[in-house]
């Protein structure tokens, strides 16, 4: 399955996750510069919740209902775990030294991770999601799954949602505002505490889309699903440009293609041959963060922010 | 890895016209914004320069493009015939030493401590130096104290030598920052606002130490708000309104200069006295 | 704020001061009478005339409250006992007797199924305990007195309930130095605190089940808070002060006698381990705890150190065949981990901070990828994948054979004993690195960095360069471990090398340590890895929970006391920035069998 189409479809999938889940820390990090270290575990009880919305509904609902139900109850769950973080772990540390938001935030994903492994039924060997019926779609060359599809709806829809609510309504004009200079924000009247917990949310909300997401092309939600993932994702949000929600996205896609660009080619390279497969996908992943953040540390959209005596 | 302490270049010439600091067409751009446009500015050897101008003129700005904590869009800046190193530290190595306007001691550290670490630069212990704890060591640690001793005497902190800078009263604490900007024994000491905030006496104390200074042999450029401050100090004086010098010289040319009144006072007043000294960042 | 206020308890004073004597002995010949009727309840508490399990902590609680009476009634000569003042430090010890019997008798209830299971005994052990207790809250104390909190609502007013007896209680005294004795008199005291810490610490790693374990945990922190309070904790750090040598000499020995007072060779390698990881989190605290940069990879460079020497030290499944000696095997496992400290600190550093810990993440994991990946199927065979290196061959020193049991007299070393003191000498040397470093220019610049970074550039400092000088630095202590620890557990795998495991080391434990038990202190990261590595071995219905409590603990640590259980002066002043100006010098915990002249590694005492 070496075909160039499919790998950049596969890519640009895989791409739209991380670029969901990159629009969360993105936003974090440009309004109160912190890195939510459990914004993966968020991404990851997003999948859970919209699992359990799925059990509770009664046996046979169709998923083209079900669905739209599981969105909404992941997001309900994503949300309300990031909006309690924001609000106990994080905003009695706002004036702290940066070290103690990084460790709670280290300490909060350990602890979310381990709440669903140990409590949630059946959590530690991952639990099987629920598949959409139907496909596979072909279109050229390139073989869709249902769950592509679903991703590749859902990543345009959040991401033209999320950019007329930034830029055309009054609270999203406030989030840039706060996102540039917090006091002077504060000054012109903006509720910077509320800011902050709208952006917690939103990320959380777009996460739990993402989650639901990988439910549906994995076919399974485990609780260590979050780690990896937010790394990689934060990796994109990088990549992208942090704080800038384009250059999530962006970033997103970026790596997802070069993921499984390289997944499928390193190894035909000569004398590279073992060092391509899916394991190595990591590896490469992450090298192409350091080489990122030796070229242009600022990413692709972000700009260089000068130094304040 | 050796112990000695590695000397200063001090500048030797006695000539007062003996260049230490050129800036020539000094420009500074941020995006679309030109903070600092086309500045020349020359320091001579034991002159103190004033560098005035109403907030938001880029003073600091300025300060900022001759300490290589930005680095010039256009123009150069030397220090004794040399470009400088677009690196703070290795500026500080060649000889330029700074305060900030906000007062940027190291709180949680002595003020002994903060004035030994000014002398980082002139010091040479590294780390195998200071696991090895050869006699060499010692005796450079020694005279480290000694000399951040001597310093602290000279500006009459020494009876508090231990005690936690962030405990210091406002004005002590800009008189340390001074020190520990002298530790590494600057030709030129570039002082941001140094009397900002300070009372009557404390300000006139600190021109008797920036005098002082001046007879160490360091020259001084100096920003400030405060008028009498700057005209019993200093030999020359330039004026920046927004990012452009408009005209500098002794204090009568600065005084007299309906520009320079204009920019402060907004009307033609007599005599430039002191503008609200107001601490709002100056960019 | 030291004004004396009416007791809690409206006692006449004499009766409170009787009731603290009278209780603490009480307590104490309660422990000779049988707390219950079955020896179902581990430690055999059944016999009359011999205290056994829990029922010694509670005898060594009685016993300390008796003593510590005698300063409350003025007796000639045991003043020093409490340099600051006998009344608070009392209650304190009597909330340790009542603490730990209480525990204990509720453990008897729960696990044998009710209160029925608790003999007369065990209730008089119950009343007893508590007479100190009440005794003491009659006495007058010098606590700061607070209102309830106007605002806040209900969790404030929780909160300042809580606090209630901490504030009873009191700050720890800020004592004015007092004239040196004897210098004899000194060493004297030096050793026998060592010795006093060895056999605490000793009878903790002991403990054969995990409610003793708990019992030793409530006492040993109740009784260094009195000590603490009592001011003795601060004299005796004045003393270690003048002292350093001799100090440093004493904890080694006494470190050093550890795998002599046992008879059998299992704790000895629960010392081991627990030296391994104690050392590799001082090497984090070099990075984290002075230089400020948040490593979340660490245990990869373990890791590079283990593997390295492993496939160095003439194991039959390495694939480089040299077998090099011990000392060849540890500059190779440094140099392999300061490699890759260089190379992964050169392109982040220049950063970011928030961009560090992420790399380090990323970096952690992808070791242990590329390590699982290298067994010539999925890439080039080099650490054999899964199986790891294994049959590393035991190490020959001078002709002493690790591997082998020696005996010394009446003393048997097992396997797990020599290496114990291998890796004692190692982690003495990471001591000596760490406190020499701490006090001296570099460290001076790296706190420097930490606080105002563009403030120390304009100072001269170079802050790349030395940032990487204490990533590479920490890298290559982690490498040294690593070296020890390959040819303690014969064997190298990829497992335990993840960001959150459940066996330590992993890279979560590592920073909890740091965290939990003090940024920047040497004795901080030695008592933080000894209690996160104790706590699941011997709590094991916590095993499974472990890693949730990790991240439980570190959140409510960062919100309650950031600067850990051994306080850094500076730390604590940075995290509590608001509270007042004159802030009570950091308490330092003499650890048991820790050498801790570094916590008091402030920078203002003259000598190395």
């Amino acid at each position: 399955m070496h075909e160039l189409p499919q790998q950049l479809a596969n890519g640009l999938i895989l791409g739209s996750l991380y670029g969901l889940i990159a629009i969360g820390y993105t936003m974090v990090y440009g309004i109160v510069q912190l890195i939510n270290f459990a914004h993966g575990e968020i991404f990851m009880t997003g999948g859970f919740g919209a699992l359990t919305t799925y059990l509770i509904l009664p046996p046979g609902t169709g998923l083209w209902l079900a669905l739209p139900l599981m969105l909404l109850g992941g997001v309900l769950i994503s949300v309300i775990v990031a909006v309690a973080a924001e609000r106990f772990a994080y905003r009695p540390l706002r004036g702290a030294p940066k070290l103690a938001p990084l460790i709670t935030a280290i300490g909060l994903s350990l602890a979310l991770q381990q709440v669903v492994e140990q409590f949630y039924p059946g959590a530690k060997s991952g639990r099987s999601f629920p598949q959409l019926p139907g496909g596979p779609y072909h279109i050229g060359s390139v073989t869709l799954q249902p769950a592509d599809i679903f991703l590749f709806v859902a990543a345009p829809l959040c991401m033209g949602a999320l950019a007329a609510f930034v830029g055309k309504t009054r609270t999203g004009r406030g989030m840039q505002a706060t996102a540039q200079d917090p006091d002077t924000a504060k000054l012109m009247g903006i509720n910077t505490d509320r800011i902050i917990v709208i952006a917690f949310a939103l990320g959380a909300a777009f996460a739990a889309v993402a989650a639901v997401g990988w439910g549906l092309r994995y076919g399974q939600v485990s609780p260590t699903m979050g780690f990896l993932a937010g790394l990689k994702a934060f990796t994109a949000a990088v990549l992208g440009g942090i704080g800038n929600i384009y250059g999530a996205m962006l970033g997103g896609l970026v790596l997802g293609v070069a993921e499984a660009l390289a997944t499928a080619y390193i190894q035909e390279i000569p004398g590279m041959h073992q060092l391509g497969g899916g394991s190595w996908a990591n590896v490469w992943a992450f090298v192409l963060l350091i080489v990122v953040l030796l070229v242009r540390p600022q990413g692709l959209l972000g700009e260089r922010v000068a130094d304040r005596a | 890895m050796t112990t000695q302490t590695v000397p200063a270049p001090r500048p030797e010439g006695t000539a007062a016209a003996t260049p230490l600091l050129e800036a020539s067409g000094v420009v500074m751009r941020f995006g679309g914004l030109t903070a600092v446009n086309n500045v020349d500015l020359t320091v001579n050897t034991g002159e103190i320069v004033g560098l005035i101008g109403p907030n938001g003129a880029g003073k600091t700005t300025f300060f900022n493009c001759l300490t290589g904590l930005y680095v010039p869009t256009e123009g150069t800046v030397r220090y004794q015939g040399t470009v400088l190193p677009p690196k703070p530290h290795l500026v500080t190595s060649a000889g330029i030493a700074r305060t900030f306007q906000n007062i940027r001691l190291f709180a949680n550290m002595t003020v002994l401590e903060n004035v030994l670490v000014g002398r980082h630069t002139r010091t040479k212990e590294g780390l195998l130096s200071a696991l090895l704890r050869g006699p060499g060591y010692k005796k450079a640690e020694a005279e480290g104290r000694e000399k951040a001793m001597e310093l602290l005497e000279f500006i009459g902190l020494d009876h508090k030598a231990d005690h936690l800078s962030r405990n210091l009263p406002y004005g002590e604490q800009r008189k340390l920052e001074i020190a520990r900007a002298m530790a590494s024994e600057p030709g030129l000491l570039l002082l941001d606002e140094p009397t900002a905030g300070m009372n009557p006496q404390e300000t006139r104390a600190a021109e008797e130490l920036v005098f002082a200074i001046r007879d160490k042999g360091i020259s001084i450029l100096v920003i400030e708000h405060d008028m009498r401050f700057i005209f019993n100090l200093c030999d020359r004086t330039a004026v920046l309104v927004q990012g452009q010098k408009i005209v500098e010289g002794d204090k009568e040319t600065v005084q007299n200069d309906e520009r320079v009144i204009t920019a402060y006072l907004g009307a033609p007043l007599e005599g430039a006295t002191d503008t609200a000294a107001s601490t709002e960042a100056d960019q | 704020m030291t004004t004396t206020k009416s007791p809690a308890l409206p006692l006449p004073l004499p009766a409170a001061k009787a009731l603290v004597l009278a209780g603490g002995l009480a307590t104490a010949a309660s422990t000779f009478i049988h707390w219950t009727w079955t020896s179902e309840f581990p430690g055999d508490l059944t016999v009359d005339g011999y205290p056994g399990g829990l029922q010694i902590l509670t005898l060594a609680a009685g016993l300390l409250i008796a003593l510590f009476s005698l300063p409350l009634y003025g007796v000639k000569g045991t003043r020093w006992l409490t340099p600051a003042g006998p009344n608070a430090p009392v209650l304190v010890l009597g909330a340790a007797a009542a603490a730990t019997t209480w525990f204990t008798l509720i453990a008897i209830a729960t696990e044998l199924g009710g209160l029925a299971n608790l003999e007369p005994g065990g209730w008089i052990a119950g009343v007893a305990s508590l007479l100190p207790l009440i005794g003491a809250l009659g006495l007058p104390q010098t606590g700061p007195t607070v209102g309830l909190p106007s605002s806040g609502g209900v969790l404030a007013i929780t909160r300042h309930y809580l606090g209630s007896f901490t504030r009873l209680v009191g700050p720890n005294p800020d004592l004015a130095p007092v004239k040196p004795l004897n210098r004899w008199v000194e060493t004297l005291i030096i050793i026998a605190v060592a010795g006093l810490g060895l056999t605490v610490f000793t009878y903790g790693i002991v403990t054969e089940y995990g409610e003793l374990f708990i019992g030793f945990l409530i006492l040993t922190a109740l009784g260094t808070w009195a000590l603490m309070r009592a001011g003795l904790v601060s004299r005796l750090t004045a003393l270690t002060a003048r002292h350093r040598g001799t100090t440093t000499a004493a904890a080694f020995a006494a470190a050093a006698a550890f795998p002599f007072t046992q008879s059998d060779d299992h704790f000895a390698s629960v010392g081991v381990n627990i030296l391994i990881f104690a050392t590799v989190a001082l090497g984090l605290n070099v990075v984290v705890g002075l230089a400020g940069l948040l490593d979340l990879g660490y245990v990869a460079f373990l890791g590079v150190g283990a593997y390295a020497a492993a496939l160095v030290s003439g194991s039959t499944s390495s694939p480089v065949g040299l077998h090099l000696p011990f000392w060849g095997a540890a500059l190779v496992g440094m140099a392999a981990a300061l490699v890759f400290g260089v190379v992964i600190g050169a392109p982040t550093l220049r950063l970011r901070g928030d961009y560090l810990a992420i790399v380090t993440l990323g970096f952690g994991e992808i070791f242990r990828i590329a390590v699982n990946s290298l067994d010539g199927v999925s890439g080039p065979k080099v650490t054999n994948g899964p199986n790891g290196i294994r049959n590393i061959p035991d190490l020959d020193i001078l002709g002493f054979d690790f591997g082998q049991a020696h005996t010394f007299g009446s003393f048997t070393l097992g396997r797990f004993a020599n290496y114990f003191l291998l890796m004692l000498l190692v982690t003495a040397f990471v001591v000596t690195v760490f406190s020499r470093a701490n006090d001296s220019r570099i460290g001076r610049a790296w706190v420097a960095i930490r606080e105002d970074e563009t403030a120390a550039q304009a100072m001269g400092i170079n802050g790349f360069k030395l940032k990487l000088l204490a990533f590479a630095l920490g890298a290559a202590l982690a490498g040294l471990a690593g070296t020890v620890m390959a040819h303690v557990s014969y064997s190298v795998v990829p497992d335990p090398y993840q960001f959150a495991g459940a066996v330590p080391p992993n890279s979560a434990f590592l920073v909890a340590a740091v965290v939990l038990g003090g940024m920047g202190t040497i004795a901080g990261p030695l008592l933080g890895a000894t209690l996160l590595y104790l706590i699941p071995e011997k709590l094991v219905f916590l095993k499974e929970y472990q890693l949730l409590v990790f991240g439980i603990a570190l959140v409510l640590l960062m919100r309650l006391r950031p600067e850990g259980l051994i306080a850094n002066r500076r730390a604590q002043l940075e995290f509590h920035d608001k509270d007042t100006d004159t802030a009570a010098p950091a308490e330092t915990d003499d650890a048991p069998a820790s050498t801790d002249p570094g916590s008091t590694a402030g920078l203002t005492t003259a000598g190395a």
